[in-house]
């Protein structure tokens, strides 16, 4: 995590050699949302190199506005890969195959975080019925499905607990919601709410945790299951997986505030599965 | 009556006053012109940027509104907000068709499902906004989408800058039209103190000698303002004809002395002439008769009376041209003086004389001798002439505590108006006529007394009242 922002666009121009050669071969194309942090040129870029440099080929990052989208883009063929969230990845199982899990503070797993403003006064998800909510997007586990899952239990519904719910298409968006004033609480991805503190202290400073949900698989890199033996997405699988071992990999990465990239098991998402048959949407 | 005091204001502080309202009056309309001015730019900015605003907005926003997508349109509006760096937008609005509000760039001020009506209180639309002294205009248009209107847009704009920058303009015109004023209207004081300057001397020359005109020195006149110098010119030429005049009137007076004694001339020659018979028979009596004691008596005697009378008629005619009488107290024998010398020129005319003198030598030593002689002798001659032959002529001089009254009476015909202009007031003197009744008003004037006149019963009486003690 000590690598600036700075150090990372040096290292970006030193690789940028590799990889325009590498796009002499047909480039991935690889999806990200904006559900995630999309919202920093530095962040693409440096990802999108180091995705390169590890393929040895091009690489194109297509960002769509949600899950949905980038789901069909996946199934369509439109894409090769793709970086997603456990809910759409559990809804597609039969179809999707994992390439890889991001390592966070060292283990494969994330939280939702319940906010609001940072002058509210509410201390868990009752104190928030009548007023206004944010998600992320309705495929979203932690910007989504923790909180209709709770809701669930306890016999209630978005439209029914909350006076008005929108989605933002974004985990920063929900952030800058709540932040405004916009919606009186938001669900958000934790391990967004928690870059963002890091890079954006003032927008998160304007927001307060309510409540954490328990830990679940982070959203992992996945591929079309019938396509787990192309060359093109073994080759993506291994550049995901040996990202921390190269510099640019490493930069990428420290900017992502990740670790690295591990193999992952569907167990690792059963906890988001559980919050899916509560909801009455089991994979 | 506001305008006198200012009338009498020297006019070297009356024209300065003027050019400073002038001044002021200038500044007032100059200042106006630039505030307008400004107020119309002011407004063409506020136009301009609400235009814009609005219509960016509308594009950006409509099909945002159209599916009442109430994060994009939250996100456009706080975008545009950062954008603006919130300069001149205070808060957006938007709502959809019923009129809820669908996002506010400030959502804490206008959440989500309020009212739109609660915002647009004195909302105009965006060519209409104009400066009102508010700081925060309000701008409200339809968004419109697709050919028709999908909701509404409400614009606060902050105008405190603006309203600011009036200020301060209003305040440098203020300060500097009231600098421009004073200094212009200090140098319009010098200016004009300085070309006024011979008329301040003309005012100097015309009032320092009480009446009599003194003439402007050469130096003096302003050889660059031909029309002063032609003024000053005039006024020296003015004075020089005055002192003429007031000389020529001195020497009208002293002759009227002589006149009023020419006019006694021929009765006193009488008044000489008739005891000079009775003197030569009275001579040739003694002569005849030297050795007749009782003869040559009563002709010595004879011959005393009338010498007597004739050293006295002499001395009543020296004394009435002696020039040197000034200072002299009046007493009772000047009367008598004046009767020696009038009653030849009654007694020509068959005139009868009232003669009543009862003011006594302590009352009449507090006037001057020749002055009131002269007076006296003048208007007895006049009423001689008035009364004509046959007439009747009276002379009264009584005095009062302080007073000393000569009244003098006649049966004549009245004074003409001619004459009563002569007599009562110092106006300028119609042509024509002597000057013996002027003369008598510019003395009794120097005396501090006055002259009344009075008609009645067939008579004109003419009194003069001299106040004791008005030695001139």
């Amino acid at each position: 995590m000590g690598c600036t922002r700075r150090m990372f666009i040096a290292g970006s121009v030193a690789l940028a050699a590799p990889a325009l050669l590498a796009q002499s071969v047909a480039a991935v194309r690889f999806a990200l949302t904006p559900v995630f942090l999309d919202n920093d040129a530095a962040v693409i870029s440096g990802l999108q190199a180091a995705l390169a440099e590890g393929m040895g080929r091009g690489v194109e990052l297509v960002q769509r506005r949600t899950y949905q989208e980038i789901t069909g883009a996946l199934l369509d063929g439109s894409v090769d890969a793709a970086w997603t969230c456990g809910y759409p990845y559990l809804q597609h199982q039969t179809e999707l195959t994992l390439l890889g899990v991001p390592i966070w503070n060292g283990q494969p797993f994330y939280q939702s975080y319940l906010i609001v403003s940072a002058e509210d006064t509410a201390q868990d998800i009752q104190d928030l019925r009548g007023g206004t909510h944010a998600f992320s997007d309705p495929d979203s586990n932690s910007g989504f499905l923790v909180t209709a899952s709770d809701l669930a239990r306890v016999g209630e519904t978005p439209e029914r607990f909350f006076a008005r719910s929108i989605f933002t298409f974004g985990h920063r968006n929900v952030v800058r919601a709540v932040a405004g004033g916009l919606t009186r609480s938001g669900s958000v991805d934790g391990y967004v709410w928690e870059v963002l503190s890091a890079v954006e202290p003032q927008l998160t400073a304007r927001t307060r945790i309510v409540a954490r949900s328990e830990r679940l698989g982070f959203p992992p890199f996945v591929a079309r299951a019938d396509r787990i033996d192309d060359p093109v997405v073994a080759a993506c699988k291994s550049a995901l997986l040996g990202l921390s071992g190269r510099a640019s990999g490493q930069a990428a990465l420290a900017l992502l505030f990740l670790d690295g990239v591990a193999p992952a098991d569907p167990s690792l998402f059963d906890g988001i599965a559980v919050r899916m048959a509560v909801l009455g949407a089991a994979p | 009556m506001k305008a006198a005091w200012f009338q009498n204001l020297p006019v070297t502080l009356r024209v300065p006053v003027v050019t400073a309202t002038l001044m002021i009056a200038l500044g007032v309309v100059a200042s106006q012109g630039v505030l307008a001015a400004l107020r119309h730019v002011q407004d063409a900015r506020l136009v301009e940027t609400a235009q814009l605003h609005v219509e960016g907005l509308s594009v950006a926003l409509g099909p945002f509104v159209l599916r009442q997508d109430v994060w994009e349109v939250y996100d456009i509006l706080d975008r545009a907000q950062a954008a603006s760096d919130g300069q001149r937008l205070l808060q957006t609005l938007v709502a959809d068709e019923q009129g809820e509000v669908l996002a506010a760039s400030d959502p804490r001020r206008a959440p989500v499902g309020s009212d739109i009506a609660t915002y647009e209180a004195g909302a105009v639309a965006p060519g209409a906004v104009t400066m009102t002294g508010d700081p925060v205009l309000r701008v409200m248009a339809p968004l419109r989408y697709q050919g028709r209107d999908v909701g509404r847009i409400v614009t606060e704009l902050d105008v405190t800058d603006l309203l600011a920058e009036r200020r301060r303009v209003t305040l440098w015109l203020l300060f500097g039209n009231a600098a421009a004023t004073v200094v212009l209207a200090f140098a319009g004081w010098l200016a004009v103190a300085r070309i006024l300057r011979p008329v301040g001397t003309l005012v100097r020359a015309m009032d320092a000698t009480e009446g009599a005109p003194r003439p402007i020195a050469d130096a003096d006149i302003p050889r660059g303002d031909p029309g002063l110098a032609r003024l000053i010119a005039t006024y020296n030429r003015m004075t020089t004809a005055v002192e003429a005049r007031a000389e020529a009137e001195r020497r009208l007076a002293e002759r009227e002395r002589f006149v009023s004694l020419g006019r006694l001339s021929s009765s006193l020659a009488h008044e000489i002439n008739n005891p000079l018979g009775g003197l030569l028979n009275a001579a040739d009596t003694i002569v005849t008769y030297a050795d007749r004691p009782d003869v040559v008596r009563e002709s010595g005697n004879l011959m005393l009376r009338g010498l007597t009378h004739l050293r006295d008629v002499a001395r009543a005619i020296l004394d009435q041209n002696r020039l040197d009488r000034s200072g002299q107290p009046l007493r009772s024998v000047d009367f008598e003086d004046l009767r020696l010398l009038f009653e030849p020129e009654v007694a020509s005319r068959g005139q009868r004389l009232a003669w009543f003198i009862t003011a006594g030598d302590e009352t009449l030593a507090a006037l001057p001798s020749a002055p009131v002689r002269q007076v006296t002798l003048n208007l007895l001659l006049n009423a001689s002439e008035a009364a004509g032959t046959g007439g009747r002529i009276g002379l009264s001089v009584t005095n009062g505590a302080d007073v000393l009254s000569i009244a003098v009476d006649d049966t004549g015909p009245g004074l003409g108006p001619d004459h009563l202009t002569r007599l009562l007031s110092s106006g300028p003197l119609p042509p024509g006529g002597g000057v013996g009744l002027r003369l008598a008003h510019d003395i009794v004037v120097g005396l501090s007394g006055q002259i009344s006149h009075t008609r009645s019963a067939g008579a004109t009486v003419i009194r003069v009242d001299l106040p004791m003690g008005a030695v001139p």
